[in-house]
């Protein structure tokens, strides 16, 4: 069976004012149908650019030099507009953080619920949608106004209108971040619910590492554009394998023991303007050592999870000791 | 038994809503909350729990429509009768300095504010408050724009801190920060808070960063604290049900 | 001054016909300036030539009802249009990014006392208005700066405010109020740097304004008089003469619509490096 999603080697550049910022850097990405896939990143690490690239929403700076990115069989980069204009109505649902900001202000519910299902829009459809969502009286709701929304009921309508024409893949960037924490639960419920019903695979990109871990079966970390770890969501946390993850476990507040301290990383994540030839990790990392600097990891594997990492055995094998 | 630096008794807050025909609306219904010198409360509670308003009221930028709210002992005077002594942290590193000022410039107005002491003192305060921060000195010559999140809010922080105030009030002050950045930026408010001994309020959504921080915890609810509890206790097993609630998504 | 240079060169770059419109402005300018003494000929000599010649190498606009050379009264007429309708925005801008801060900043009844203002402002026509003015005053230069004031007033108020608005609520300005400051602080320290761009952008849409207005009260007689010119009483005068020597209305409409477009691409141009919310397409 072909995967859904299928990046490889994928290098993207911003271009800039004072040179090109190299946001993907050689990213490798597989994902299959139905499956859940969280791709956990700081900020800077490039995963809200790769959801974009998934329906080739970059801004016109974007620019990809090498690499393929693949989804449902189409090219993304090299098919011609009507193809990813397809690619986008039928194959793709998109979540992004801020649902006020995904909603016309000046139309009604109904009529960019209805909108977003193409030609099978009758009410009852719309409200039907809505209703699936866990949305409480639809028939009230289609006559409202995004403003007349709270932040939870508007990014469940945005849900609504993702799956509207059942996409094989669903990409919510921070679909959780700008709601009240009581509601954040729930509202990733209710996309997990409809994804599962649909079938539908899902990329979730967060920077909450536990989040992405209670929610999807595949967690990837990703850092200065690659992807260095990723695995099967329970593995990567419990025994990560690359030190950047460990340093994200280390450093996020929640599992310490009372009186522990966290540990940040040290420095800051690098602003990469070429792609990288060893180790973009190397400067802030405890375990670097000279091969680090000089040859750029590959992805190793390591039971079910795989590392980019030199000494991703050694490693892991240091932790269960 | 040393007095309080912030009481608040039985304090009620309620304004009106916004758009036509809105109701009153009540943000604070009854509290009573009290911060001593080197400790941190923290306050956490959904948006609408009223836990701004709560920050609002210990900084004096709000009046409580009943009941007293006491700095020192006093009744809360002016912003600027106590200036100097109050200050402030906000969530959003991108607004928290003045993009058209270099940061020195931004750190120092607290102190001229003040209008104690000269050119030459201020500076050497924003220089010894900077290395305070953990950021090289030579950063006051650079605006806010080429600085990153955490390095911004560490300037906040130590504009925060420049006068050597008695009551620092954090809203949301890590929430938008990355990981890493945020776990530094929690130590360094802990270890600040060791050497000069603020009384702090600490408000936020994030249990799990407040927990780290604070010595107690107040959890708002509708306008009410439904409980104040120590530190320990949110890691082991907090009595009211909705403090359990937040406690769980955090696991 | 580098980066003064620098960001001009990167505007050029980016923006290639506002980039045009500066230059523009820039001829016109210095020949506004410096116009008496560039050697076009002298505006106030009579019969230099025959009356209403057309274009010839002599008088390269022709000649107008007086004999005079066309081209250096176009040239003061471009002194007297900018002039006049500098000052006026110059005036208004000051004031109009006054009372919006204050507006803004201080709220409930002074915010309800300008936006009053505004709207009273904003409902006269500035041609009727200008008739009014005319009446009571007497026509002149005074009279067509008070015009363009209340005509582009409520255009400033209405941006600041809303500029400053925003501000206000941002993280800076309330750290400065817990910190004791001044309101007059918090004003001239951290909002006013802010919404200078705003202001500029819209101190140049003004200008435009400012230009028209200025034209049109001119052309109807109330603006300035002979034999002070500007383009808008050029305008007049020479309409009588249209159907024989059209070249006069010509050469005075083409230079005062070539400044107003370019005052307004200028403006388009700064507004796009300013405000970011820049529509793209979708690759």
């Amino acid at each position: 069976m072909s995967a859904l999603v299928e990046a490889q080697d994928l290098d993207l550049i911003y271009a800039g004012e004072t040179g090109p910022v190299q946001a993907l850097d050689g990213l490798d990405l597989t994902l299959g149908a139905g499956d859940t896939l969280a791709i956990v990143g700081e900020s800077g690490s490039g995963k809200s650019t790769l959801g974009l690239a998934m329906g080739r929403l970059l801004p016109p700076e974007a620019e990809r030099r090498s690499g393929s990115l693949t989804i449902a069989g189409t090219p993304v980069f090299e098919a011609k507009q009507e193809e990813v204009r397809r690619l986008r109505r039928e194959t793709l649902g998109f979540v992004f953080q801020n649902p006020m900001s995904a909603l016309d202000p000046t139309m009604r519910i109904g009529r960019q619920v209805a909108r977003a299902c193409g030609r099978a829009a009758s009410e009852n459809h719309v409200q039907g949608l809505l209703a699936r969502a866990e949305l409480e009286a639809p028939e009230q709701l289609v006559r409202r106004y995004p403003h007349e929304l709270s932040g939870g009921m508007a990014q469940r309508v945005v849900i609504a209108m993702a799956i509207a024409r059942g996409p094989a893949l669903l990409v919510a960037d921070e679909p959780t971040a700008s709601l009240d924490v009581s509601i954040r639960a729930k509202v990733m419920a209710t996309l997990l619910a409809l994804q599962r019903e649909s079938g539908a695979s899902l990329v979730l990109l967060t920077h909450d590492l536990h989040l992405a871990a209670r929610h999807c079966q595949s967690l990837a970390v990703m850092y200065a554009g690659r992807i260095v770890e990723t695995g099967p969501s329970a593995a990567v946390l419990s025994r990560p394998g690359h030190p950047y993850t460990k340093g994200l476990l280390a450093a996020a507040a929640g599992n310490e023991a009372p009186g522990e301290a966290l540990q940040p990383i040290p420095g800051l994540p690098p602003m990469l303007h070429k792609p990288a030839k060893d180790c973009s990790f190397a400067p802030r990392c405890p375990y670097v050592e000279r091969r680090c600097q000089e040859l750029r990891p590959g992805a190793r594997l390591l039971g079910r999870k795989q590392v980019a990492c030199h000494f991703a055995e050694r490693l892991l094998a240091g932790d269960e000791r | 038994m040393t007095e309080p630096v912030i009481q608040l008794s039985e304090v009620h807050l309620s304004y009106r809503g916004r758009g036509l025909g809105a109701s009153r609306v009540e943000a604070v219904r009854g509290v009573d909350m009290e911060i001593i010198a080197g400790e941190t409360l923290g306050l956490v509670g959904e948006s609408g729990s009223g836990k701004t308003s709560l920050g609002k009221l210990c900084l004096g930028l709000a009046k409580p429509t009943n009941g007293s709210v006491r700095f020192r002992g006093r009744a809360m005077g002016t912003a600027r009768s106590l200036r100097g002594q109050r200050s402030l942290v906000l969530q959003h590193p991108e607004w928290a300095l003045n993009p058209r000022l270099r940061c020195g410039a931004s750190l120092v107005e607290p102190l001229e504010i003040l209008g104690e002491g000269d050119r030459k003192s201020r500076s050497d305060a924003a220089a010894a408050m900077l290395q305070a921060v953990g950021l090289d000195p030579s950063i006051a010559e650079r605006y806010p724009g080429a600085l990153s999140g955490g390095q911004r809010q560490r300037i906040a922080i130590a504009r925060a801190l420049i006068t050597k105030p008695e009551l620092v009030v954090f809203d949301e002050a890590v929430s938008a920060l990355d990981v890493s950045v945020q776990a530094q930026i929690l130590n360094l408010v802990k270890r600040l808070q060791v050497e000069q001994g603020f009384a702090s309020l600490f408000i936020s959504h994030d249990l799990a960063a407040t927990r780290y921080l604070c010595h107690r915890i107040a959890v708002m609810y509708r306008g009410q604290i439904v409980e104040v509890a120590p530190q320990r206790l949110f890691y082991d097993r907090p009595n009211h049900p909705y403090s359990r609630q937040l406690l769980a998504a955090i696991r | 001054m580098r980066s003064l240079t620098q960001a001009l060169r990167r505007f050029a770059a980016g923006d290639r016909l506002a980039a045009l419109a500066l230059g523009v402005l820039c001829v016109m300018l210095f020949l506004g300036v410096f116009g008496p003494w560039l050697p076009l000929g002298d505006p106030t000599k009579l019969a230099a030539g025959p009356r209403l010649s057309p274009p010839s190498w002599e008088f390269p606009f022709g000649t107008d009802e007086l004999g005079r050379s066309f081209l250096p009264r176009v040239v003061e007429g471009i002194r007297y249009t900018f002039l006049l309708a500098s000052m006026a925005v110059a005036i208004t801008a000051v004031l109009g990014t006054l009372l919006g801060m204050l507006a803004a900043y201080l709220g409930r009844f002074v915010d309800q006392a300008v936006a009053r203002f505004a709207d009273l402002l904003f409902a006269f026509p500035p041609l009727l208005a200008g008739l009014l003015v005319a009446a009571v005053a007497g026509p002149g230069a005074l009279s067509v700066i008070a015009v363009i004031s209340a005509a582009t007033l409520p255009l400033f108020i209405r941006v600041i405010r809303s500029a400053s608005l925003s501000l206000a609520e941002r993280g800076f300005v309330i750290a400065a109020e817990v910190a004791g400051a001044s309101t007059w602080r918090i004003l001239i320290r951290h909002i006013l740097p802010n919404v200078m761009s705003a202001a500029i952008v819209q101190l140049t849409y003004a200008l435009s304004i400012a230009m028209i207005i200025e034209s049109a009260l001119s052309f109807l007689g109330l603006g300035e008089q002979p034999p002070r010119a500007s383009l808008g009483t050029l305008l007049r005068v020479s309409s009588v003469y249209l159907t024989i020597a059209p070249w006069l209305v010509g050469f005075a409409g083409i230079v005062l619509s070539l400044a107003i477009v370019s005052v307004n691409l200028l403006g388009d141009g700064l507004r796009d490096r300013v405000d970011p919310l820049r529509g793209r397409p979708l690759t």
